[in-house]
């Protein structure tokens, strides 16, 4: 199995679509960046109109830690967007191309195949959102400085600035989970769908109506708890004033389950399923 | 560690006209009015039901004719009211007293005075003081600003010879942040008419003043 | 027999791709199998394969090698961005093989493909990216090798020259090597074997030679003044400018020439002409 993972790390940083789109993710993240700014300073007038009239602020709450929240906010659609189409190409690219065929035909084992396939989506959305952890926020420290980070959720929350990165952190890995998730969702749509354009559409469809159900709410209920597009949200819960560290743990134990759930759904597919 | 200027807390030390000031608050003033110049470090504690705020640290430096000024690592919220010990804020324009006798607060009997100025340049409509007359200082203050609500101020000292508060609490009103349905952070529960019936709050601020070191005149 | 494939069927929904098809093939042995487009024969090499499990029947193939199987279905299948060299260093690393310097130039000289060419495989010709495939299947030493039209897009040359590479694998590493073509001409030359297979049925099976003397019911004579010749009289025959196609069986052949060659007709070619129709029938 290392041979085929070391294969499919060599295949996919041979291929210009990978640079491609890591080159869209950074510009994506740029212009966020910049937009945020100046939503940034709409949101906190807003926020801290009722306060100015008993305190004077010092300090910028403009700063690195609000923008990289901000980021995070728009950057759990745009990524995964990406990232599906750049993993669900591993395996479509080679039905396309035919190359499934001719791997299949040396003495390799159907399973250990798209298992290292995988492996390689698992790494590389680390990776990637590893790449933009510290692009962010190198990007947002160095034009916008450290400070508090004020967050409204329910209730003005501050944090600060050491603590803020902190849970910043917290969040990329917790919001890493999720692009895991959908990266290992769009490898077994491929697996089902086998051609790129019609796996792009699902995966598409996929991710949009995961982001559409996070918004709905189901109720006081398990269904609310344990629905795979509720989970997705677990990177708020490190901006409530105090951590919920068991619903995080919990929230990342499902998440891992529905992983391994597609992983092994896809995996049973294609090594039951005839290749051409 | 960025210093900044609150203006408006001059403390002034030119008192305004008035007619037959309450003598026990001329002599607190005249107390106050012999420091040339302190400083102290500031922690102060929010206490505001929508606010999680951790506890922030700054320092704060009183030379007598000049703005004070503050300084903190990072991001602090300081109450509008409060910061005022020498009570020169309410004194600045022309004022009368009016007598209120006695109420007891903690246990013990302070002296009730109101102020009221008569300059329509003041910023307040009217204020209560309580006054610690056996320790020559202010125990409570009370102020009816025109435009930003009511401040409550209760001093606590550290012993009976203190003139300066070692803790002063600061109570306000404050309305509950209004906020637009699509906003960053999270789809949050908005219940508006909740929100409209809560109306205003009041908020509260724990200032902590340690490490005093001041110069008489 | 290296690799045999027994009573194979297949079927699609309701449509039957093979029916109780089977194949063997010794090493050393060069077996062609013929049929029309939609025959079945891409489904029975996929079976063959391993890609496609059949309905019924069994394949085996008696090698110890690691590799059992090594072939090209639908034309070669590689990784346009990657150059010869980096393509077989993939496909060669997957199983363990060694993918040094010296040991892929090997796999590349073995197929007669260049040493000095780096950039992708996108920009070689049809015929060189037919070798690469070669090359990948021989790779880790396969007992035999499947190659599923292999001479399909190729110029007279690039066929010529990948004929002759087939021989050679035959004869020299003694892989038994299964051919499919729609195209007679290119079998004939080459198999020990044809199997002709029809709407996924095997319809005819045989040594290659015997079969298409078997089905040869035409012959094509060409010379001067051949529409004079007596000796055609007895025959049926069609004259088209200089050459007669003349009905008559293999064995009565040498005779008509000795004829003719009495009679001063002095033929300058004779082709068989294969009847598609009769190898088609079905013959078991």
């Amino acid at each position: 199995m290392k041979s085929l993972i070391k294969a499919e790390i060599y295949k996919l940083f041979r291929q210009s679509k990978t640079y491609y789109a890591l080159a869209s993710l950074f510009m994506i993240e740029a212009v966020i960046l910049f937009s945020a700014y100046f939503q940034g300073k709409n949101i906190l007038d807003i926020l801290l109109e009722n306060l100015k009239k008993s305190f004077y602020f010092e300090g910028s709450l403009l700063n690195g830690n609000l923008l990289v929240y901000l980021i995070l906010n728009t950057l759990w659609f745009h990524l995964p967007l990406i990232l599906m189409i750049i993993v669900s190409g591993t395996l479509t690219t080679e039905y396309k191309d035919r190359t499934i065929q001719t791997t299949l035909l040396q003495p390799v084992s159907k399973w250990k195949f798209i298992t290292s396939k995988y492996i390689i989506a698992i790494g590389f959305t680390l990776l990637v959102v590893l790449f933009l952890a510290f692009t962010s926020f190198f990007l947002s420290y160095s034009l916008f400085g450290k400070g508090d980070l004020i967050v409204y959720l329910n209730t003005l929350n501050f944090f600060t600035a050491k603590d803020a990165f902190l849970r910043l952190q917290y969040a990329f890995v917790a919001g890493a989970l999720s692009m895991v998730f959908f990266s290992v969702a769009s490898l077994t749509i491929a697996v089902i769908f086998k051609e790129a354009t019609k796996t792009w559409i699902i995966s598409a469809f996929f991710l949009i109506f995961s982001n559409l159900l996070l918004k709905i709410d189901f109720g006081e209920n398990i269904f609310n708890k344990i629905f795979f597009a509720k989970l997705n949200d677990t990177w708020q819960i490190f901006f409530n004033y105090t951590i919920d560290w068991s619903l995080v743990y919990t929230n990342a134990s499902l998440l891992i389950g529905y992983i391994l759930v597609f992983m092994g759904l896809g995996i049973y597919i294609f090594h039951k399923k005839d290749i051409g | 560690m960025r210093i900044f200027l609150i203006a408006l807390i001059s403390l002034f030390c030119s008192s305004a006209f008035t007619q037959n000031a309450d003598p026990d608050l001329i002599s607190i003033k005249k107390r106050m009015d012999s420091i040339q110049q302190f400083s102290a470090n500031l922690k102060l504690a929010v206490d505001i039901s929508f606010i999680n705020m951790p506890t922030k640290y700054a320092t704060m430096n009183y030379t007598k004719g000049k703005p004070v000024q503050f300084a903190s690592a990072d991001f602090v919220m300081l109450p509008k009211r409060g910061l005022d010990f020498s009570l020169n804020r309410l004194l600045e324009y022309s004022y009368i007293t009016v007598p209120r006798g006695e109420e007891i607060r903690r246990g013990k009997k302070h002296k009730a005075i109101n102020i009221i100025p008569t300059d329509n340049r003041a910023d307040f409509s009217i204020a209560l003081v309580l006054i610690d007359v056996l320790n020559n200082r202010v125990a409570e203050t009370e102020i009816n600003t025109k435009k930003d609500g009511t401040y409550n101020l209760i001093m606590n000292y550290e012993n009976n010879s203190k003139v300066l508060p070692s803790l002063v609490e600061v109570n306000f009103e404050i309305e509950k942040i209004k906020i637009p349905l699509n906003f960053m952070g999270k789809d949050t529960d908005i219940d508006r008419k909740k929100m409209k019936a809560e109306g205003k709050k009041t908020g509260k601020i724990y200032i902590t003043v340690s490490n005093y070191v001041i110069k008489y005149i | 027999m290296i690799i045999s494939g027994h009573d194979l069927s297949k079927s699609y929904g309701n449509r039957r791709v093979l029916n109780q098809v089977s194949i063997d093939c010794a090493a050393g042995e060069i077996c062609g199998l013929l049929g029309a487009n939609g025959a079945g024969k891409t489904t029975l090499f996929k079976i063959l394969f391993g890609l496609v499990t059949p309905d019924t029947g069994t394949v085996s193939i008696n090698t110890n090698s690691n590799k059992k199987i090594g072939g090209i279905i639908e034309g070669p299948a590689l990784y346009d961005y990657l150059n010869a060299y980096e393509n077989l260093r993939i496909f060669g690393s997957i199983q363990g093989v060694d993918v040094s310097n010296s040991a892929l130039q090997k796999c590349l000289s073995d197929v007669g493909l260049p040493l000095d060419r780096k950039d992708p495989v996108r920009n070689f010709s049809l015929g060189m990216k037919q070798r690469l495939g070669i090359a990948i299947a021989l790779l880790n030493n396969p007992a035999c090798l499947v190659l599923d039209e292999p001479f399909s897009g190729l110029d007279p040359l690039g066929v010529s020259a990948l004929r002759k590479l087939i021989v050679d694998l035959a004869e020299q590493h003694q892989l038994a090597i299964i051919l499919s073509s729609h195209i007679i001409e290119e079998l004939s030359k080459i198999c020990h074997t044809l199997y002709v297979i029809k709407d996924g049925k095997m319809v005819n099976k045989g040594p290659a030679q015997e079969l298409i003397t078997k089905n040869t019911t035409t012959y094509s004579i060409c010379a001067t003044n051949i529409e004079t010749a007596d000796s055609l009289k007895e025959y049926e025959v069609v004259f088209k400018g200089q050459c007669a196609h003349v009905s008559i069986t293999a064995d009565k052949v040498p005779e008509l020439i000795h004829q003719l060659h009495q009679e001063k007709i002095y033929i300058t070619s004779c082709t068989p002409e294969l009847s598609m129709e009769k190898l088609f029938e079905i013959n078991e």
